[in-house]
């Protein structure tokens, strides 16, 4: 009896459900970490990717139907985010942006794949997400290794030839270590230093001594601000007039705070572009916008990245007339398309990985400003 | 040659932070048998005092930098003093005839308690102490080049352990507590008053490591509420290789500690200096399982 009335409710609210959905707007899903640690992060993606709905809402619509963003909070914790991605796979959403951390992204991507749901993730790094072959899978942020990359290449063009790689043993930063003293090797840059530091600790003396005894043009550091900022300090004291150049973990106007403003200037650093200093007029428009509505800017690029994603969805559907995430994936694996995104144009490879180059150079002027350098 | 000295300098620095804040380790233990776990929480206190009364009293502005630090110093010492004698009154004195492992729980609870109520106060964020209060000179001694405020940390740190020294060994309270420390039963049978001589022990202890923290401050220049851990971790190792319960011995333990640190990440591996530090202290407790000048058998905690 019970059963047979369970049975008779599930029918009854699944009917109604698939009736809404053919009644209802292009629900598009938005994964984010509302609460929890991140909550920062969550909060501007969701004010960006709600205010590009807006935009598009009224411009007409999309497939002249209205955008509706789907918001489902992940609080940066794997476990509630794959409960979020079924959650949002029952409610016959077809695209979902989204998430921030590398860890939290990985718990929901199968979750999406098996549901056939597109996914465009807009801070996780980690290589492996794109290694999986996964059709449904893309991000729009940059990978760990094109950080490396780019790391490699700026240190050569920067002219120099002897390099000291410092990392912290975390699993970012070692990563990043790697990748760089892998592709300088290559190059015929010789490494005269390779080693790690013991995140939390203050004296950075006996680390900075060997480091000059091996004699390098440049430093490259992997690790985060809180360490580096004692290092440069001590390395001021020390007389040791030793180029740093660091990843996108010790983009933190902390930074400057801990070496104070004479030890940091001339430090050079790895990083997407901060918000303000993307150089479209779209974007700027947009920044406008969204600072008119939310009183500041956006703290970090990774949820404008989340824009992008919205924007990745969007121009999809009007490219292929459609909402088939099959179709959404084949257009957007294709790499025939051009998207223009809040960061620049946007295009996929075969893996879902972001075309292009996002990392930008940025030096710490003698104010302790983060200046971005020109290419 | 000269890299060798270099880091031996760097290491005689850091290892003398260690030794002030393993003697507050080692003198709790040497009467109490109890190791306190919150002890360095209040050496946190301590940069943290000092950071704030630095910026709120402008000290060294109003009476040079001197007399402004020495001044400084001896505030943050007194107040983290007091709250090591309020820890010990409201932690420790409740379970002076509980078995010893609800001490060493409380122990813990008061350091978890200290160092919430500082991010409380001063927030998760990192905070940086002024950076014109010493001058930024080196000396130049036949070609290493030492930054002034090491040399400093350094002095400081020795002329404070000389005089616990002295005090422990000429005076009648240092006889009184080295009493304590042998037999408290025979001490008190003797006349000595044993819940003065552990209050004692709670004022200079939490002292020394307060005015640590306030060289780590200066020194370091930024201070975080969870800096006690990684400090508090190595004293308490530099107290086990001395000889846990022996005052010279901590003094010796600390700067040993220091001293194999820079020259194990100078010879050897900077990944591995905590590990090259660790091995040392395996080896000399399989030599001498009481520490360097340790003279009891360390047989609880």
């Amino acid at each position: 009896m019970k059963k047979s009335l369970v049975l008779g409710l599930t029918l009854v609210l699944a009917l109604a459900g698939a009736g809404l959905c053919l009644a209802a707007p292009i629900k598009i899903g938005l994964m984010a970490p509302v609460t929890g640690s991140w909550a920062s992060e969550g909060e501007d993606m969701k004010n960006i990717v709600n205010l590009l709905a807006e935009e598009v809402n009224a411009q007409g619509g999309l497939l002249g139907q209205s955008v509706q963003v789907v918001l489902v909070d992940d609080a940066g914790d794997p476990r509630t985010a794959s409960l979020a991605a079924q959650r949002l796979a029952t409610q016959g959403i077809k695209a979902v942006v989204g998430t921030y951390g590398s860890s939290v992204t990985e718990a929901s991507q199968g979750i999406y794949d098996e549901n056939s749901i597109l996914q465009i993730a807009n801070g996780s790094t980690a290589i492996r997400l794109t290694e999986k072959g996964l059709k449904y899978f893309f991000r729009t942020c940059p990978r760990d290794d094109e950080q490396g990359r780019v790391a490699a290449q700026t240190i050569q063009k920067m002219g120099f030839k002897k390099v000291a790689i410092l990392h912290d043993n975390t699993s970012y930063a070692k990563g990043l270590a790697d990748e760089g003293n892998a592709l300088l090797k290559k190059d015929g840059i010789e490494i005269v230093f390779f080693d790690a530091l013991t995140p939390g600790e203050r004296d950075f003396n006996a680390i900075l001594t060997k480091l000059k005894a091996a004699k390098p043009d440049v430093v490259f550091f992997t690790g985060y601000f809180p360490e580096l900022g004692l290092i440069l300090r001590q390395k001021k004291e020390m007389n040791w007039p030793v180029p740093f150049i660091g990843g996108d973990a010790t983009n933190n106007p902390d930074l400057v705070k801990i070496a104070g403003k004479d030890a940091a200037e001339g430090y050079y650093f790895l990083s997407p572009p901060v918000p303000q200093d993307l150089p479209y007029e779209k974007t700027k428009a947009f920044l406008k916008a969204y600072i008119a509505k939310h009183g500041a800017a956006p703290g970090s690029i990774w949820a404008v990245l989340a824009g992008d994603g919205f924007l990745t969805v969007t121009e999809a559907i009007k490219a292929t007339k459609s909402t088939d995430p099959a179709k959404l994936a084949e257009f957007l694996h294709g790499g025939q398309h051009k998207i223009s995104g809040l960061t620049g144009d946007i295009s996929f490879n075969a893996k879902g990985d972001r075309v292009g180059e996002v990392y930008r150079v940025y030096r710490v002027d003698a104010e302790g400003n983060f200046v971005l350098q020109a290419k | 040659m000269e890299e060798f000295f270099q880091q031996l300098t760097n290491g005689l620095a850091v290892g003398g932070i260690y030794a002030l804040i393993a003697l507050g380790y080692t003198m709790v233990y040497g009467v109490l048998k109890l190791i306190n776990f919150a002890h360095g929480d209040l050496f946190t206190l301590g940069a943290y005092l000092g950071l704030t009364l630095l910026t709120s009293l402008g000290l060294s502005g109003r009476l040079g930098p001197l007399l402004g630090l020495l001044l400084l110093a001896v505030l943050v010492m007194g107040f983290v003093a007091l709250t090591g004698a309020l820890l010990e009154r409201a932690a420790y004195r409740p379970l002076r005839q509980s078995p010893r492992l609800s001490a060493v729980v409380s122990a813990l609870g008061a350091s978890i308690f200290l160092q919430n109520t500082i991010m409380l106060i001063y927030g998760a964020r990192i905070h940086v102490y002024p950076q014109d209060i010493l001058p930024k000179v080196a000396i130049e001694i036949g070609g290493l080049s030492i930054p002034l405020v090491r040399i400093l940390v350094f002095v400081v740190s020795l002329l404070l352990m000389g005089a616990l020294f002295l005090f422990i060994q000429r005076t009648r309270l240092g006889t009184a507590i080295r009493a304590a420390a042998i037999d408290q039963a025979a001490a008190r049978l003797m006349g000595i008053n044993v819940d003065q001589v552990i209050l004692i022990v709670f004022l200079i202890g939490p002292g020394l490591g307060g005015v640590a923290g306030l060289l780590v401050g200066l020194y370091y220049g930024q201070v975080n509420f969870t800096m006690g851990w990684v400090y508090g971790l190595k004293a308490f190792t530099a107290a086990i290789l001395g000889g846990i319960g022996n005052i010279p011995g901590a003094m010796v333990g600390g700067l040993i500690l220091g001293v194999i640190e820079a020259l194990g990440a100078a010879y050897i591996s900077v990944a591995w200096k905590d590990a090259i530090a660790f091995f040392v202290l395996i080896v000399i407790l399989i030599v001498r399982p009481t520490g360097l000048l340790g003279e009891r058998v360390a047989d609880k905690i």
